[in-house]
């Protein structure tokens, strides 16, 4: 590095060390954290499925609605409960007096744009233990579509 | 007598950057899997990139906030918050520009749409330029000897 500008050489070495610092306690935590992400997205998310899939069902099916109460207010799916993430303690018990062991569980937001179904399902699953929690395919856009028709 | 000022300055400014990383860190080490989610909504990666990426960035966020503090670590820490603050400002600014209704992930479970991807990226943007400031003190000429 003799020949070399000192400041870059002392950048670059101080860079490397730190990314490899910062390794060390990732692959203890892709080890050993308890909440480690899988490796699939079908481990991780809840899977989809579509309207016409669900309402096939045999059995009751709860919906859940996981787009902001406004437009939950506007309009919903019939019988569809709110439940977003950014009201979840005061909606929670609503959902937890009508879900039943065995009830599949279809969480759906605005459209393929939006995260909030399946950050709802996640918690679904995750903190109540829910297993048949699914999310709706194409979300409430998908719904108005699937009425038109 | 002028660079007095200066040096408190930047003393602040790298404290005030140290609390954000160590923070956002902090708070996404706790749940790399939420974290993973939150990467995933962006789009921009296959899945397992994804849960690599949860993996390792809280924690190259947690060591370059604490290296900030540390001159002997500062250049490299610089380098790579700044770094780090470009390609977060870069998904934000893709998020936001095709839409996505996604919450920002940069400090664990947050609000979700556009204005919050917004203020994200304001955020971001905002950081960098501080790091950016701040490296450029770093590199500054040596004042001339007395």
């Amino acid at each position: 590095m003799s020949g070399g500008d000192p400041i870059f050489g002392r950048a670059l070495r101080q860079t490397t060390v730190l990314l490899v610092a910062a390794l060390v306690p990732a692959l203890l935590a892709a080890a050993l954290h308890p909440r480690r992400p899988a490796w699939s997205r079908a481990q991780a998310g809840a899977p989809e499925v579509t309207w016409a899939e669900a309402s096939a069902w045999p059995g009751p099916v709860l919906w859940v609605d996981a787009r902001a109460p406004a437009a939950y207010a506007r309009r919903h799916i019939p019988g569809a409960l709110p439940l977003d993430e950014a009201h979840w303690e005061e909606q929670l018990p609503g959902f937890l007096r009508a879900w039943r062991p065995g009830v599949r569980v279809v969480v759906y937001c605005d459209d393929r744009a939006c995260d909030a179904s399946q950050s709802a399902a996640r918690r679904l699953r995750q903190e109540l233990g829910i297993d048949q929690v699914f999310v709706l395919t194409g979300g409430w856009s998908a719904w108005l579509d699937a009425q038109s028709h | 007598m002028a660079r007095r000022p200066i040096s408190l300055a930047a003393g602040a400014a790298r404290v005030g950057v140290a609390a954000v990383f160590l923070a956002a860190g902090g708070l996404k080490a706790r749940d790399p899997a939420a974290f993973a989610a939150a990467i995933d909504h962006y789009r921009l990666l296959p899945y397992p990139a994804a849960a690599a990426l949860a993996l390792y960035l809280p924690w190259l966020e947690i060591v370059c906030g604490a290296a900030v503090l540390w001159s002997r670590w500062r250049l490299g820490a610089l380098n790579l918050l700044l770094a780090l603050c470009a390609v977060f400002s870069g998904a934000l600014a893709s998020a936001w520009g095709r839409h996505l209704d996604i919450a920002c992930g940069c400090f664990g479970a947050g609000p979700a749409g556009r204005a919050a991807l917004l203020f994200g990226l304001g955020r971001s943007v905002g950081l960098g330029l501080v790091c950016a400031a701040l490296l450029a003190f770093e590199l500054r000429p040596a004042p001339p000897p007395a």
